[in-house]
Order: structure tokens, then sequence, then C-alpha cells
């Protein structure tokens, strides 16, 4: 049947085509859609789950391989990282049933996280990978990668980018196959199972090897990397690896009829295009009769130039002595992802050894002019982390010190936003659970200041736990706040471990309250980030106290999810009257639910404030406070700060900064 | 065959992604080859949010280059500056002057482009720009009409994309998928295809 589907949802339909049995993984976009979709089916005989981490659920799926069945796992680039300890391992002792490690990578950095290339880990651990051109042939390809993986027992990558994850197209998709009726495999073969002596490890790395090489052969036979030799040797040969092989045409196109390829009139058809879709293992026959055909080769591939070094060596070895035009001779950056911008350049420069100015980016739109207004990421109206966001510098300044002398370090997911204003409040992100081993590094430096980690829920069971067994084991004196919202929120509110019993579906919550306490945390202070008063308090007596981990454990539901059940806190109001447009309650907590009527200042004047930082005091809060001019188009006045109340839940959280009591609270029935 | 390359810029919240899906919906429906590529932050409201759809064009890639694209639509003032640059020299640019401002821009911190700043930018850009003013939007049964609808019936009207897509077929899914909603956005679509005449 004929559907649209997103790439994610097409690699999701493409193994229940294949007849996989358990999928398992780790939200991140862009490759969260594949699992979110598999959850939204009735899908009896099979398991998805949504795991710990992407180390645990890549295990998962491998026992499910190792014993018969077809498995998947999915993962965001950064979750690959976590994964890698255990894959590498089982790439060497390989699988009996279909295992497929879908990954998603994310060049141009539209979900944050390092711009990493997983191709790498692909030939590190000497595993094929697939890249899909669009939802349609990734739904093809994630089929190929099981049957390639059962041929050859090798575990099977297949990469999408987020362009492709992402965007929506026609699929033909078939009916789902049910998982093989199969007793499961127990085999026990310590010589392929485990890593008992050098002499099974050397033997594992042989068969690794040549289970590559199968691999390749199958691939070969069944022409998953398309050859397309001009007519005409001794042109132009381009290789177009995974998602960029859909710009080609469309750039070459472009390139004959704007004129800047100033090739003869058959410019174009003295262009052969090898299409890579195994960039490992790297298709050596098809590009050497590439190389013997061509006289140039442009080699065109986002980020790191992995297939280009392997057709240098190849050119290198075989004594071809043409140009290789890519990213080595500078012409092509590993930077950022590739359209037809970036293929058009890599066109110019292969045609005429130089890149005319049209063809460079952005000169035909220099910066000039009016900019858009930036939009700094803040966390929603209603956030609890707010809540915590406001205590924590409340704390900092009560205990004695300043926000600028008090190491904060930061999470992945919504928790990370307090790095933004008008918080200002952390110093650093680095990977799932960091914070917590971070912060005793600057402990163990000598820092004279107290030191905070902050972590989201599901962050911290997917990796602050090691660190804080480490921190308490060690006595480090840091204060470790776990920011409890109940769900995996920023990937789009998925389940985590911590999430209330009646959304596990069938599995039971962890409480983290239990965990904490059962690890050893003896200095635990439970609190609302509602409460703004009580969570300070509890934050004040953690940085006075110079010995140890303590912990706050600040627990409040994701008011998106809450308001997605009609849970209300309760009702801000404000009344016009006593409001004197003083803005503290927009400045201290940047709610998007609060808002002036006006809102611009005239173009050319100079921008009054400091930044959100503007009057903390509230003394100084009237008398510095722009005070309201005309409105955009010079229509309207503002005469109270306004409150959204679709958007409002009643938090409260604005209420204690007015300094007139314009602002008022009352609990929800 | 004829073919449209629109990006569709907004804020998240204001249908721009509804807006896409629709277009692709009806492609879909005729038997149009069609891609959709959103791009948008991790903010759930309030964040920059960008659309590309390749009307009618089959064996491309999801993106389109900058000077790529036939019709531009920015949904919110500022927002349609970041739009420009993907305009062809003869392309379509539709403005909707929505304001969703910044709360840099209300506390006097951050700039925030005026109407005249974004459409001289537009006009040195190309000739054919559409400026829709949200005060035109109509109102059923004392409710404003949808914007995104608004805009999307302009895209019809006032684009290519009418003669790719049957703009009754696009009505007819619009009363599908919000059947509760039918009157006030048919009238949305119809005030947004007349817009401007």
């Amino acid at each position: 049947m004929k559907r649209i589907t997103t790439g994610n949802e097409a690699v999701a339909l493409g193994a229940l085509r294949a007849g996989v049995k358990v999928v398992t993984g780790y939200p991140g976009t862009p490759s969260t859609g594949c699992i979110e979709h598999l959850l939204t089916m009735d899908l009896p005989g099979r398991h998805v789950e949504w795991s710990t981490n992407e180390k645990v659920a890549f295990e998962i799926a491998s026992g499910a391989a190792w014993a018969g069945h077809r498995a998947m796992c999915t993962m965001k680039m950064s979750g690959l990282n976590v994964a890698y300890d255990a894959l590498i391992s089982i790439a060497y002792s390989g699988t009996n049933g279909g295992l497929v490690i879908y990954v998603a990578d994310d060049p141009g950095v539209s979900a944050g996280m390092a711009e990493q290339d997983s191709r790498g880990f692909a030939r590190m651990a000497q595993l094929p990978m697939l890249e899909p051109v669009s939802p349609a042939e990734a739904y093809g390809l994630v089929q190929t990668a099981f049957e390639l993986s059962e041929k050859t027992g090798s575990p099977v990558f297949v990469r999408l980018t987020t362009a492709i994850a992402l965007s929506r197209a026609a699929v033909e998709a078939g009916e789902p196959v049910p998982p093989r009726e199969i007793d499961p495999i127990l085999e026990r073969d310590i010589a392929r199972y485990t890593k008992a002596g050098a002499a099974i490890c050397q033997d594992q790395h042989r068969a690794l090897i040549s289970r590559l090489e199968r691999a390749a052969a199958f691939i070969c036979e069944v022409g998953l990397n398309r050859l397309d030799l001009s007519d005409r040797p001794g042109g132009l040969g381009i290789v177009a690896v995974g998602g960029v092989r859909a710009y080609v045409k469309e750039a070459c196109a472009l390139a004959q009829s704007t004129g800047t390829d100033r090739g003869s009139a058959s410019a174009l058809s003295d262009v052969s295009i090898l299409h890579v879709v195994t960039p490992v293992p790297f298709p050596r026959d098809e590009t050497g009769e590439l190389l013997s055909h061509c006289g140039t080769i442009l080699v065109l591939e986002e980020l790191e130039p992995y297939v280009e070094r392997e057709v240098h060596v190849l050119a290198h070895r075989s004594g071809w002595a043409g140009r290789i035009v890519g990213k080595l001779d500078g012409t092509l950056s590993p930077i950022g992802e590739y359209g037809v911008d970036e293929v058009r350049r890599g066109l110019a420069a292969a045609r005429e050894g130089t890149v005319p100015a049209t063809e460079v980016r952005s000169s035909r739109f220099a910066v000039q002019g009016t900019k858009a207004a930036s939009r700094p990421i803040t966390v929603c109206a209603g956030c609890p982390h707010r809540g915590t966001y406001l205590a924590i510098e409340a704390a900092i300044e009560r205990a004695g010190y300043s926000k600028s002398e008090v190491m904060v370090t930061g999470d992945i997911g919504c928790t990370i936003l307090g790095m933004n204003p008008p918080f200002d409040l952390l110093w650093n992100e680095v990977s799932m659970g960091s914070s917590v081993g971070l912060a005793q590094g600057y402990v163990r430096a000598g820092l004279k200041t107290p030191v905070i980690a902050t972590i989201g829920d599901s962050t911290f069971f997917h990796g602050g736990i090691p660190g804080l067994i480490n921190a308490i084991q060690h006595r480090v004196p840091l204060t470790l706040v776990v920011m409890d919202n109940g769900w995996t929120a920023m990937t789009g509110m998925q389940v985590n471990p911590g999430t209330e019993n009646a959304f596990q579906d069938g599995g039971r919550r962890v409480d983290l309250e239990q965990v904490l306490r059962g690890l050893g945390v003896d200095r635990l202070f439970v609190v609302d980030p509602y409460d703004l008063e009580g969570t300070t308090d509890a934050l004040v007596e953690c940085l006075q106290r110079s010995a140890d981990v303590s912990a706050v454990l600040a627990r409040r539901e994701c008011a998106i999810q809450a308001t997605r059940r009609g849970v209300r806190h309760g009702t801000t109001t404000v009344d016009p009257e006593a409001c004197v447009l003083c803005k503290r309650c927009l400045q201290m907590t940047g709610c998007p639910a609060l808002s002036l009527p006006v809102t611009t200042r005239e173009p050319g004047s100079k921008p009054s404030g400091d930044g959100f930082d503007k009057l903390r005091k509230l003394s100084a809060a009237s008398s510095d406070a722009e005070e309201p001019t005309t409105a955009v188009d010079g229509s309207s006045t503002a005469t109270s700060i306004q409150i959204d109340v679709a958007a409002c839940n009643g938090c409260g959280l604005c209420v204690p900064f007015c300094p007139t009591g314009a602002l008022t609270w009352r609990a929800a029935e | 065959m004829m073919s449209c390359d629109i990006v569709l810029v907004g804020v998240g919240g204001q249908g721009v992604l509804t807006i896409g899906d629709l277009l692709l919906r009806a492609a879909f429906d005729a038997d149009v080859p069609a891609s959709f590529c959103p791009t948008k932050g991790m903010a759930q409201r309030g964040g920059p949010v960008k659309v590309e759809m390749r009307l009618g064009r089959e064996g491309v890639g999801p993106r389109i280059g900058e000077g790529g694209a036939d019709l531009v639509v920015g949904m919110e003032r500022s927002e349609a500056l970041k739009g420009i640059r993907f305009l062809k020299p003869e392309g379509t640019f539709i403005l909707f002057d929505h304001v969703w401002t910044t709360t840099g821009a209300m506390l006097g911190t951050d700039p925030y482009p005026t109407l005249e700043q974004v459409t001289r930018r537009i006009r040195d850009a190309t000739p054919r720009s559409i400026v829709l003013d949200p005060a035109e939007l109509p109102s059923v049964n004392g409710r404003r009409a949808p914007e995104n609808v608004y805009v999307l019936g302009a895209i019809l009207g006032r684009s290519t994309v009418g003669r790719l897509l049957d703009p009754k077929a696009v009505e007819r899914l619009l009363a599908e998928r919000w059947p509760e909603a039918e009157a006030p956005n048919v009238a949305a679509l119809r005030a947004g295809w007349r817009s401007g005449r």
C-alpha cells in the first residue's frame, strides 16, 4: 500500500516487513520517530521498548538476535557512542538472527550535540552500513540489512541523516510479516560468545574480517552500489555517498542551465556517477571501474572524508593519475549538511579547477541589513524546571555567593535550557550523565566555592547513576539537583523508568527517591519546584554544607503532559490597575505566557538594557524599566502585562516577583 | 510536469507544519510526487520553524538550495527574513505579517524588525511579493478563522500551487480532517484565496 511516511516510519515499517521480533532504543532526535511509530501499533508476538540507555537497548537486541530472532536497535549518533562498548564486542562475535542498528546522524546540527559521523564507527567495527537516500529507499534497505545480516552473520548498520529521517514522502509498503516461529537458540560456545583469551579474540578478529568480505560480495551481487558510466571515457566521475546522491542530478541540471558549467553542450552526458549506498564496505570494484573510466573524480559525502580517503588509496595503489576533488583538496567542507549548493560547488571546482563566485554559498544574499530577531529557547510556560532554576539562583545569592563563582554543571535534555536567558545558570553540556562527573572534577581541582550538578530524570537513569556512586564512595562535597518531571520530555514525551505506573504499559515505575536513598545519599531533600521558598531553603542547606554529597530531588510533572490531561495547578491573574509595567515578572521568569502588547522598539535606537539580568534588584526595577512605547505599527500602548490564558497553567512562579502585587495566584479547585 | 519548490518559515505554534502536511496530503491524493522536510528547534512553541516542500518533483532530495524556491512563505514578520535567501530571482514571496515577538524585544534588549524593513528586503529580492495583513482574517461566529488555513488559501490563490493542486480537494481535506471546524476553515481558505485581489 502506498502511504505517506517519514524516514523514521519507513525504517519501522521495513523492520516489520522483515519480521523483526524485538525493537529497542533510546529517544534522540532525529531517530525517535521509528520506535514512536511502532509504539502506536498493536504488534502481537513482537516486543518494542524504550530502554534505559542505548547500551542496554543494544544488548537486549543482541541477545534476541543471538537467540535466533531478528532484532533492531535505534538511536541518534550520540547514542551510538554509548552503545559502542557492547557493540564492538558483539561485532567480533557476530550474530545468528538478523541484527540491525539504526542510527541517525545530524549533519547541520538541527538537534544539538556533536556533529559526528557515525560511519567512522562502522569502519572501526568492520560492520556493513547502508545509507538510504529517501524514505522509500529506507523501507527497502532495512529489509536488505536484515537479509545481509543473516547471510553473513554480521550486525548491520542502517544510517539516516536528519533530512531523510524527518522528511515525509510516499512509500510503497507491504503488509508486516510476523516474526519466525522458532524456539530460541541456546548455543554454548565460549570461543564465539566470550573473549576468553588471545586465541579466541584473534580468531574472532579473523572471522570479523571475513564476514565483511562476504558482505562485500553479497552487496556486489545484489548491486546495491549503482555505477552509471558515461559513453565517453575521460570525463568527470562523481562518487556520491548516502543522502547526497539525491542532489547530483539536480545540481548538474542547474549548473548547465545557469551557464556555470561552461563545458560543451554534452557536458552532462560525459559525467559518470557511482551511487554509494554502502560506505562500509567500500565498493572497491565499482570505484576501480570509475577510476579507469574517468579523468577527474569528485567525491560528494557529508561530514568526514571517509569514502574520499578510500578513493585516494585505491587511486594510489592502482597508479591512477587523475585529480580527486572533495574535502582533502579544500573544495568542500566537512561541516554542515549537504544539499544542491554544495554539489554545485563541487561540480564547479571539478570542471574548472576553481569555484566561481556564483557558486559560493550566500554570495547572493550576503548578510546585511535587517536581521531576524533571535529566539533563544527557554522552558515552556509552567515548566517545573523554571522553579528549580529560580531557586538555584536565589540559593546561590542567599548562601553568599554570586552566580559567576558557582559552577553549575548542566546535562542533556530540557534541563539544559537553564543555560539560556533569563537564567544564564549552567556552564556546560557534555553527554548523558556527565554533569555528575564534571562536577567532581571541579571539586578535585580545588574550587573553594560550591559545585552544583543538575540533571533530568531520564538522563540520570541513563548515565548519571555511575557518576553519583563515585561521588558517594569518594565523599565528594557537591550538590546534585535531579529535576524529575516524570517524562523524557525534550524528545517528545517518552516513558522512562521514573514515569508513573499508569503510563508504564505493563512495566513498573522505578522511584528516583528510593534509588537516591538506596545508593547512599544521606542528605536528600525532596521538593516541589513550584514551591520556590521550600526549594530555595533546601538548596541553601546543601550549599552551606561542606562534606559529602547532598541531593535535591525537584519533583513535578512536565507541564505539557499535565496540561494534556487537563491538570491545572492554579490560576494566575494580573490586575491591570496595579501593574506598573516594570516587566520584572518577564525578566525573572522569561515565561512565554507573559507578554506586553508592545513588541518593538524603534529601529535604529540602542538597546536600553544589558540582558535579562538587568533589574535583579527590586528597588531598581521601576526606575530603570523602559516605558511602554508605541507598538509596531504605532497604534496601541500597553497598559499591563498580559497573561496568555491558553498557555499559562497557573504555576504561579511569576507571582512573587511582582513588586506591586498586581499578579495573584489561587489554587485550582 | 509542472512543479513548485516551496519554503515556509514561521514560529512553532502557528501551524506552519500543518500547512506543509496538508499540501503533502493533497499532492499524495492527486498522485503528484512530493516531499515535506520540516526543521524545527527544540522548543515546543515559539521557536523558528521551516518546512521545505518539493511539489511535482521526483528524484530530488528533500532540501531546497539557496535561490532555489519558486515560492517562499513567511508566516511571521521577523522569521520571514530567514526565508529570503531561498527565493529564486523571479520567485513569489508571501508574507503574512503576524508579529510573534520575543522576550528580548519585549524587554527592549533585542531589536525586532518593522514591517517596512522586512518588505524592503523582500522587494530587493523579488518583484513578486504579497503582504497579507492579519487584520484581514475573517471571523466566523465571532471567532477569528485559523491563520494557517488563510495562508494556505493564499498559497493556492496566489502561486502556481493552485494549478498543481485542486483547491476544492484541499477544502475537502480540511473538512475531512477537522469536521467540527469546517465552517471557519473553509471561510479562512477562501478569504486567503481571494486575498489581495
